[in-house]
């Protein structure tokens, strides 16, 4: 017998919000879930830190164990995607200590005055061909370890300024100042395949 | 562009503004090329971000199983190390011997006569707590009177006869 629910259905959100009160309480099931709404999103953002496919793989394991050790410690339901990546971000800086590699804090200051000089994006460079895929990876590479992590916390994993805050470990406006550096040093890069692709 | 008029910008694009700031953000950006030119980038940039995550490749870390032996395997108790025990046993029994050792050695210690000291000017039981037992010898005073009369030190007289 098919069961009819009255009202709208319950969203993802509400969902995950259950979903994590039942994982907290031991359910394998309900854990499961939230593994598979969250793992490649998690995976995706150990890869392009890591910039290695096989230790981001290692890493994403790691941390859904963490992460299901310390589901208690959660207190806000609506930040588990942040969580997650807040943890995955500290197993990414402790695989770089163990492995005793520094991460270099580069000079920026030639950054400053590209904006007046890009060119606007047309419909047709939406498009993401390989091409520009593998430009875009390329440009990724070239920013600054941290300064990369904020923007693709934003771009991609779509946390508010704050949340990217609070996984950083910086003030507001440092992450609004660090992120504005990273597009224009990532759109300098991008300039000269946009706007005139055949 | 200042870094906080892009994040606005930014914020607008995601829905993130209350009715009031995207109304506010949305009537400056409509009539401004800078916030045009940087709303476009925006864009372009979400829409790039959004294709590369329908990319992904399938990976051994996405599927459940794996990580679900690795759960068990944490939370599983932990077997009987036999040989650790062992390796402590051995290390613990060494401990004790050296222990033991140094503390008869402190025990035992005395001071030693020097070679010109006579015999009996230095008696090396007299000076020492008398903790350990020992055996006195009967013929210690003689052996000390003779000393005594040939001006000589016989505790170098050597214990196998002379040849």
């Amino acid at each position: 017998m098919k069961m009819v629910l009255a009202g709208a259905p319950p969203s993802d959100t509400d969902r995950e919000r259950t979903l994590l009160r039942r994982a907290r309480t031991g359910d394998p099931a309900a854990f499961r879930w939230l593994f598979e709404r969250h793992a490649s999103g998690v995976w995706r953002f150990l890869r392009d830190s890591m910039r290695d496919e096989a230790a981001a793989d290692e890493a994403t394991q790691e941390t859904f164990v963490r992460a299901h050790a310390r589901l208690g410690t959660l207190r806000d339901d609506d930040r588990l995607g942040a969580w997650l990546l807040g943890i995955a971000r500290r197993v990414y800086l402790e695989s770089l200590r163990q492995r005793g590699v520094h991460v270099d804090v580069e000079d920026d200051a030639h950054a400053s005055h590209v904006e007046a000089v890009l060119p606007t994006p047309t419909p047709e460079d939406l498009l993401l061909d390989r091409e520009m895929e593998g430009l875009l990876a390329g440009a990724l590479r070239t920013l600054r370890e941290d300064r990369r992590a904020a923007l693709l916390l934003r771009i991609d994993h779509g946390l508010p300024y704050e949340e990217i805050a609070s996984v950083m470990g910086w003030s507001l406006q440092k992450v609004k100042n660090e992120i504005h550096r990273a597009r224009l040093q990532l759109r300098e890069q991008l300039a000269a395949h946009i706007g005139g692709r055949p | 562009m200042s870094a906080c008029r892009e994040a606005e910008l930014d914020a607008l694009l995601a829905g993130e503004l209350s009715p009031e700031d995207t109304a506010r953000v949305h009537a400056h950006a409509s009539a401004c090329p800078a916030c045009q030119h940087a709303l476009a980038w925006l864009r372009a940039e979400r829409g790039w971000m959004a294709q590369r995550a329908r990319r992904l490749p399938e990976r051994p870390a996405l599927d459940f199983t794996a990580l679900e032996a690795r759960l068990r395997k944490r939370e599983a108790p932990p077997a009987p190390r036999r040989l650790e025990w062992l390796y402590w046993g051995r290390m613990l029994t060494a401990a004790t011997a050296v222990v033991a050792f140094v503390l008869l050695g402190t025990l035992q210690v005395t001071r030693i006569p020097s070679a010109d000291e006579p015999w009996s000017q230095h008696d090396p039981f007299a000076a020492a707590p008398r903790t350990v037992e020992w055996c006195d010898d009967p013929s210690r005073e003689a052996v000390a009177a003779l000393e005594a009369r040939v001006g000589a030190c016989l505790v170098a007289t050597p214990l196998l006869p002379l040849r």
